[in-house]
C-alpha cells in the first residue's frame, strides 16, 4: 500500500494551494479538502495513481449556508475522501461522470435529494424521488418543509405499457413484474427479440431512511437501519455500530467480535441461498428452487435459536452484541452445517453437469473486467469479472483478521460466474464458522458505552452478501445525528444491468438479472 | 455430453420421502428459548422510569396513568419486537414469552395492559 | 325414430363427455401430486380425501369470478377460440377406444390418425388465436412463442406417429391399437423416446415450458383472460396434456388392451387405459422437474437440428423393422 504521507506530498505539489485542509475520519480514514472545482484534479491525480480506484459515494451534508459534497474513492484497499463545499443557493459543481461512469447514480441522487446541479452530466433526470415531487423541496436538508407536502400535482404519471419508436417496441418491465422481488421500472426496447436500450427508474421503496435518522436516538437507529434491508440486516447494523464505536473511541471485546462475524456469515448463507434459489425459478427449474430452500431452513433455525428471529435478527447493539451463545448449542450448529456443506455439493454438481442450466446461464450476461472496474461494481459481480475486492480482505473488521479464508473470484463475467461465486462463498462462510466456533474466546460479550456521543466523524465499511456496504457517520454531540449516509451494494450493481442487457435477448433478461443479486429496499432506503 | 446430472436419481428418490412442509395450523412448530414473542410485564417490579417508552424505536410503548403511578402500556401493532425495552429496563420487568399467534381483527386487542396481576408467571430474559 | 339410449349414454356419460372430464381433473390431481412429492412437498391436502378434489374447486372458483373483456379485443376471436378449442380436444377422443371400442361405434376408419393429428393442430392454432386477439404484448409475445413452437414440433410428431402405422400396417387408431400384441414401445424404444420428448413440446412443459413462462411474461396468452373464459381455456389445456398422453398410449403401449382376467372386457380395458395414462402422466411430469427451461430460438433449434433428423431417421428404422415383422404376423 502506497504511503499516504508520499500520496499527500505529491497530492499537495499537483493542487499547490486548492487544498484547503485535511482531516481525519475515524478510523484513521483521510479526507482532503478542496477549493471547489479543483476536485476533478485530484480525482484525475489519484486515478493516475491506481487504474482499479473506484468511486464508493458521493455524500452530500447541509452545513447552513454551504453544502459540503465528499467524494469516497476506494482505492488501494481503503477509501480517500476528497471534500468541497458549494454555496448552497448556487449549488452546481462539474460532474465527474467523464473521468468515472459509475459516479453516474451517485450524482444523480445527490441532485435528487439535496439539490445540487452537476454540469456536464449526461441524464440528469429523477432518479430517487417521484415525478410529482415538487421541485424546490429537497429532503436532505435541514430546512426543507417536507411535513405539508401539497397533494400530488397532474403529472405525467400515465407511461405507456407499449410504445413504438421507430422499429423498437418498448417493453416495461413495471413495478408489478413476476421477475421482479421488489418493485422497479425498467423500460425495455426491444427490436424482434434483443434487447436495445433499457432505462431504469428506481425510487419505488423510498421510505427516506437517512433523513429519518436525524430525528432518532443512536439507540433507536440501530434498528432503523436493520430494517433497510431484511436479508443483509446484520450487516447494517454491524456497520452502523461500527462507526459509532469508532467516533467514541471504544474497543469492544473479543468475544463480541467473533460473535459478530458468526452472525455476518449466516447472514451471507441464507442471503446466498435465497437467491440461487430465486434463480433457479428464474430460468425455469422450480424443483431446485424448492430444494434449496428447504435446505436453507436450518440456517434459519440457527439464527432463531440464536437471536430469537429468522430474520431481522436485533444482535448487535453498541459496544458488542445482545445475548451471548450458549456452549450447549455450539455442537448442533456444526452438525447442521457439516450437513450444508455435503448439501451444496450435490447443487455444484448440478451446476457443472446439467445441460439446461448451463444453456441458460453460460456466456449470458458477460461482463467485462475493465467495465466492472469503470462502473465500480462490488461484491459478487464484482468478484465474477476477475476483480479481487473484498471488505474482510482489504480492512479487515470483526474478527476477520484473525480468521483464514479465501476470496473466491472467476475470471469468467458471465452469470455462470455469478451464481459459482456464491456458491462457493457459502462453503467459505461454512468454513469460517466452524473456525469461530472452535476457537470463540471466553469472556463479557459486550461493553457499557455511554449514552452520549462525542461530536465526530467516521467511515465504516462491511462485506455484505450484495457487496460492500458503507456508512459514513457524523455527530454532533447531541442524542440526534447529524448526517448518516447509506451507500447499499445494489446501488453500485444497478448500472452495470443497463450495460449488460444491451444486446441480449429478451428471454434472458430475468435470468441476468437475478445473477447481479438486486435488492431494491437497499437501493431505494 | 457432460456425466449425468444427479439431479434424476434425487428427484425420483423424493417420491418416497415424507415432505418436508409442516403441516401448520394442526401442527404448531416449536419455537426455541430466547424467541421474542408478546410480552410479558411484571408490574411488581416497575419503577415508573419510562426508560422502556423512550428507548422503544417504534413508539409503541405508551406511559399510562395506573393507580396514581405511571406504568407502560405496550401497543403490539406498533412494536417490532426487538425487547429495547427489556434491555433498557433497570429492574428487568419486561419478558418475553413464546406466543407468536397475534393475529387479530380488530387494533383494540393488540395491547398488553399494565395489569396488576401479572400474566403467565414465567417467561424468557432477553 | 326411436332415440338410442345407449348411444346417447356413450356419448354423454361414458365414455365420453362426463368420463373425459373427470378423467381430466383427476390426471390434474394426479400431475400436481407427482410434481409436489417430487419437489419435498405435499400438493394439494385439504379439498376432498387427498386433496382430490381440488381441480373441481379450482375450476369452480374460476367460474365464480367476474369475467372481463378488455375494450380492444377481437371479440368473436376472443370470447369463442377457447371453447372451440376445447370442443375440438374433446372431438378427438371419440376416435380412440378407451373401453375396446370407440365412443360411437363404427366411427374409426382408415386415416383417423391423421385426422386426429390434424384436429389437435388445429385446435392448438386456436389457442394461438386467443393470445393474439387479446391485444397484449404480453399476450402478444406468448402467443408468437406458442405458434412458433407447436408449427415446430408438429413436423417430428407427425412423421414419428407414422411408424406404429407402418408396423401396423394401418392409419386408423383403433386397429394400431389391437394389433400390438407386443406394445410397440418395445419393439421400436428409440420412436418411443423421440415420440415422448415432442410430445413433451406439444404440450409446452419444461424444458419447452417457453410459451407461459411465468417470471417473463406475466401468463403468456392467457394474460388477459378472466373468469368463465379463463376456466374454459385452462380446461382446454388439461384436456390437451390427457389427449396428448391418451394418443401416445394407443399408438405405443397398446391401447386399452391387455390381459382381461374375468367380468365385463369394458370394466377391464378401461382399467388398462387409465393404468397406461397414468404411467405416461407420471413419466411427462418427472422430465418437467428435472430440467430448466430452455429459450425459444433453442427450443427451435433443439427441433430443428436434433429432433426432426433423428425422427425422419427413426421411422426409416421402423418402415424396415416392419418390412421383417409383418409376415411374421400374417
Amino acid at each position: 500500500m502506497r504511503d499516504i504521507s508520499v500520496f499527500l506530498k505529491d497530492l499537495s505539489n499537483i493542487l499547490g494551494s486548492k487544498i484547503l485542509q485535511t482531516r481525519i475520519f475515524r478510523p484513521e480514514k483521510i479526507c482532503i479538502q478542496v477549493q471547489a472545482g479543483a476536485h476533478r484534479d485530484a480525482i484525475k491525480f489519484i486515478l493516475e495513481q491506481d487504474e482499479n480506484a473506484g468511486i464508493s459515494a458521493i455524500t452530500g451534508i447541509d452545513l447552513g449556508e454551504k453544502i459540503e459534497l465528499m467524494y469516497h474513492i476506494r482505492t488501494y484497499g481503503t477509501i480517500i475522501t476528497i471534500g468541497t463545499e458549494v454555496p448552497k443557493k448556487n449549488a452546481k459543481i462539474e460532474s465527474i461522470t467523464d473521468l468515472i461512469p459509475g459516479a453516474n447514480f451517485h450524482e444523480r441522487e445527490a441532485s435528487d435529494l439535496l439539490g445540487v446541479f452537476f454540469e456536464g452530466h449526461p441524464n440528469p433526470k429523477r432518479l430517487i424521488l417521484p415525478e410529482d415531487w415538487p421541485g424546490n423541496i429537497f429532503p436532505l436538508r435541514k430546512d426543507a418543509p417536507i411535513t405539508n407536502i401539497p397533494s400530488k400535482m397532474e403529472g405525467s404519471g400515465h407511461v405507456e405499457q407499449v410504445s413504438y419508436d421507430g422499429r423498437l417496441i418498448n417493453i416495461v418491465m413495471g413495478p408489478q413484474h413476476p421477475a421482479l422481488i421488489e418493485p422497479e421500472r425498467f423500460s425495455l426496447k426491444v427490436e424482434g427479440e434483443i434487447v436495445r436500450q433499457v432505462e431504469p427508474r428506481i425510487g419505488y421503496v423510498h421510505r427516506g431512511i437517512e433523513k429519518a435518522t436525524e430525528s432518532r436516538t443512536y439507540l433507536q437507529n440501530i434498528y432503523l437501519v436493520e430494517r433497510v434491508c431484511g436479508i443483509c440486516n446484520a450487516a447494517h447494523a454491524v456497520c452502523f455500530c461500527q462507526a459509532i464505536e469508532a467516533i467514541m473511541g471504544v474497543n469492544i471485546p473479543s468475544r463480541a467480535k467473533y460473535l459478530r462475524t458468526i452472525i455476518l456469515e449466516l447472514n451471507r448463507i441464507h442471503s446466498h441461498m435465497l437467491l440461487l434459489g430465486h434463480a433457479f425459478l428464474e430460468v425455469g427449474y422450480e424443483t431446485l428452487f424448492h430444494y434449496m430452500w428447504r435446505d436453507r431452513e436450518p440456517i434459519m433455525d440457527i439464527m432463531e435459536n440464536l437471536t430469537g428471529n429468522r430474520v431481522i435478527t436485533s444482535f448487535i447493539t453498541i459496544g458488542g452484541v445482545r445475548r451471548d451463545l450458549r456452549e450447549e448449542y455450539i455442537p448442533i450448529i456444526k452438525a447442521e452445517l457439516a450437513k450444508l456443506k455435503d448439501k451444496i455439493d450435490f447443487y455444484r454438481q448440478i451446476f457443472e453437469n446439467d445441460s439446461t442450466i448451463k444453456v441458460r446461464t453460460k456466456g449470458i450476461g458477460v461482463l467485462s473486467k475493465h467495465d466492472a472496474l469503470k462502473l465500480c461494481v462490488v461484491g459478487p459481480v464484482a468478484r465474477g469479472s476477475g476483480v479481487r475486492i473484498d471488505v474482510r480482505r482489504d480492512e479487515p473488521y470483526a474478527a476477520y483478521n484473525e480468521i483464514e479464508f479465501n476470496v473466491i473470484t472467476y475470471d469468467d463475467g458471465d452469470s455462470w460466474a455469478r451464481f459459482m461465486v456464491r456458491l462457493d462463498e457459502i462453503v467459505e462462510s461454512i468454513n469460517i464458522i466452524q473456525y469461530a466456533l472452535d476457537h470463540l474466546p471466553s469472556g463479557p460479550y459486550r461493553v457499557r458505552v455511554p449514552r452520549i456521543v462525542p461530536a465526530g466523524e467516521a467511515i465504516s465499511r462491511v462485506e455484505a452478501p450484495r457487496g460492500e456496504l458503507f456508512y459514513y457517520v457524523k455527530s454532533n454531540g447531541t442524542a440526534y445525528p447529524e448526517r448518516v449516509k447509506i451507500r447499499t451494494p445494489t446501488f453500485s450493481n444497478i448500472p452495470s444491468f443497463i450495460h449488460i442487457a444491451e444486446g441480449c435477448n429478451i428471454a434472458d433478461v430475468p435470468a441476468i438479472f437475478s445473477s447481479l443479486d438486486p435488492c431494491f429496499s437497499c437501493t431505494d432506503r | 455430453m457432460a456425466r449425468v446430472s444427479p439431479i434424476l436419481r434425487e428427484v425420483l428418490a423424493h417420491i418416497f420421502k415424507k415432505p418436508a412442509t409442516q403441516k401448520y395450523p394442526e401442527v404448531k412448530p416449536k419455537v426455541p428459548s430466547g424467541f421474542r414473542g408478546k410480552q410479558i410485564f411484571n408490574i411488581s417490579l416497575c419503577i415508573g422510569c419510562g426508560l422502556c417508552s423512550r428507548d422503544c424505536p417504534a413508539k409503541a410503548i405508551e406511559m399510562v396513568d395506573v393507580e396514581g403511578k405511571m406504568r407502560p402500556l405496550f401497543h403490539l401493532d406498533r412494536c417490532i419486537f426487538c425487547y429495547q425495552c427489556a434491555e433498557s429496563c433497570p429492574r428487568g420487568a419486561i419478558k418475553s414469552s413464546e406466543i407468536f399467534e397475534l393475529a387479530s381483527a380488530s387494533k383494540s386487542n393488540l395491547v398488553v395492559k399494565p395489569k396488576e396481576e401479572s400474566v403467565d408467571g414465567g417467561g424468557t430474559v432477553i | 325414430m326411436s332415440l338410442d339410449f345407449t348411444l346417447i349414454f356413450r356419448i354423454l356419460i361414458f365414455p365420453g363427455f362426463t368420463f373425459i372430464l373427470l378423467l381430466t381433473m383427476f390426471c390434474d390431481w394426479v400431475e400436481r401430486k407427482i410434481e409436489a412429492r417430487m419437489q419435498n412437498r405435499i400438493g394439494p391436502l385439504y379439498t376432498g380425501p387427498a386433496g382430490i378434489l381440488q381441480p373441481l374447486a379450482d375450476f369452480v372458483k374460476l367460474l365464480t369470478k367476474e369475467d372481463i373483456v378488455p375494450f380492444n379485443v377481437r371479440n368473436f376471436v376472443f370470447k369463442f377460440a377457447p371453447i372451440i378449442s376445447l370442443s375440438i380436444f374433446i372431438f378427438s377422443f371419440v376416435f380412440l377406444p378407451i373401453d375396446g371400442a370407440n365412443i360411437i361405434s363404427g366411427s374409426s376408419f382408415e386415416g383417423d390418425l391423421i385426422l386426429v393429428l390434424t384436429l389437435v393442430s388445429i385446435a392448438n392454432f386456436l389457442l394461438f388465436l386467443s393470445g393474439w386477439s387479446s391485444m397484449n404484448p404480453y399476450s402478444a409475445i406468448g402467443a408468437t412463442r406458442v405458434l412458433t413452437q407447436l408449427t415446430a414440433y408438429d413436423i417430428p410428431l407427425f412423421t414419428l406417429a407414422l411408424a406404429p402405422a407402418f408396423l401396423a400396417g394401418s392409419l386408423s387408431i383403433s386397429t394400431i391399437a389391437s394389433k400390438q400384441h407386443i406394445p410397440f414401445a418395445l419393439l421400436i424404444p428409440w420412436t418411443f423416446a423421440f415420440f415422448m420428448i415432442a410430445l413433451q413440446a406439444e404440450l409446452e412443459k419444461d424444458p419447452f415450458d417457453v410459451p407461459h413462462a411465468e417470471t417473463e411474461i406475466v401468463a403468456g396468452y392467457e394474460t388477459e383472460y378472466t373468469g368463465r373464459r379463463l376456466a374454459f381455456l385452462k380446461l382446454a389445456k388439461d384436456v390437451q396434456i390427457v389427449l396428448g398422453a391418451a394418443i401416445a398410449v394407443e399408438l405405443f403401449l397398446g391401447g386399452p388392451y391387455g390381459p382381461i382376467l374375468y367380468g365385463s372386457s369394458a370394466f377391464w380395458c378401461t382399467l388398462w387405459f387409465m393404468l397406461k395414462l397414468l404411467a405416461v402422466v407420471a413419466f411427462t411430469e418427472y422430465l418437467t422437474c428435472i430440467f430448466a427451461r430452455l429459450r425459444i430460438d433453442q427450443v427451435l433449434s433443439v427441433n430443428w437440428r436434433l429432433l426432426l433428423p433423428l425422427s425422419l431417421l427413426s421411422l426409416a428404422a421402423a418402415a424396415g423393422v416392419s418390412l421383417w415383422l409383418n409376415p411374421l404376423w400374417r
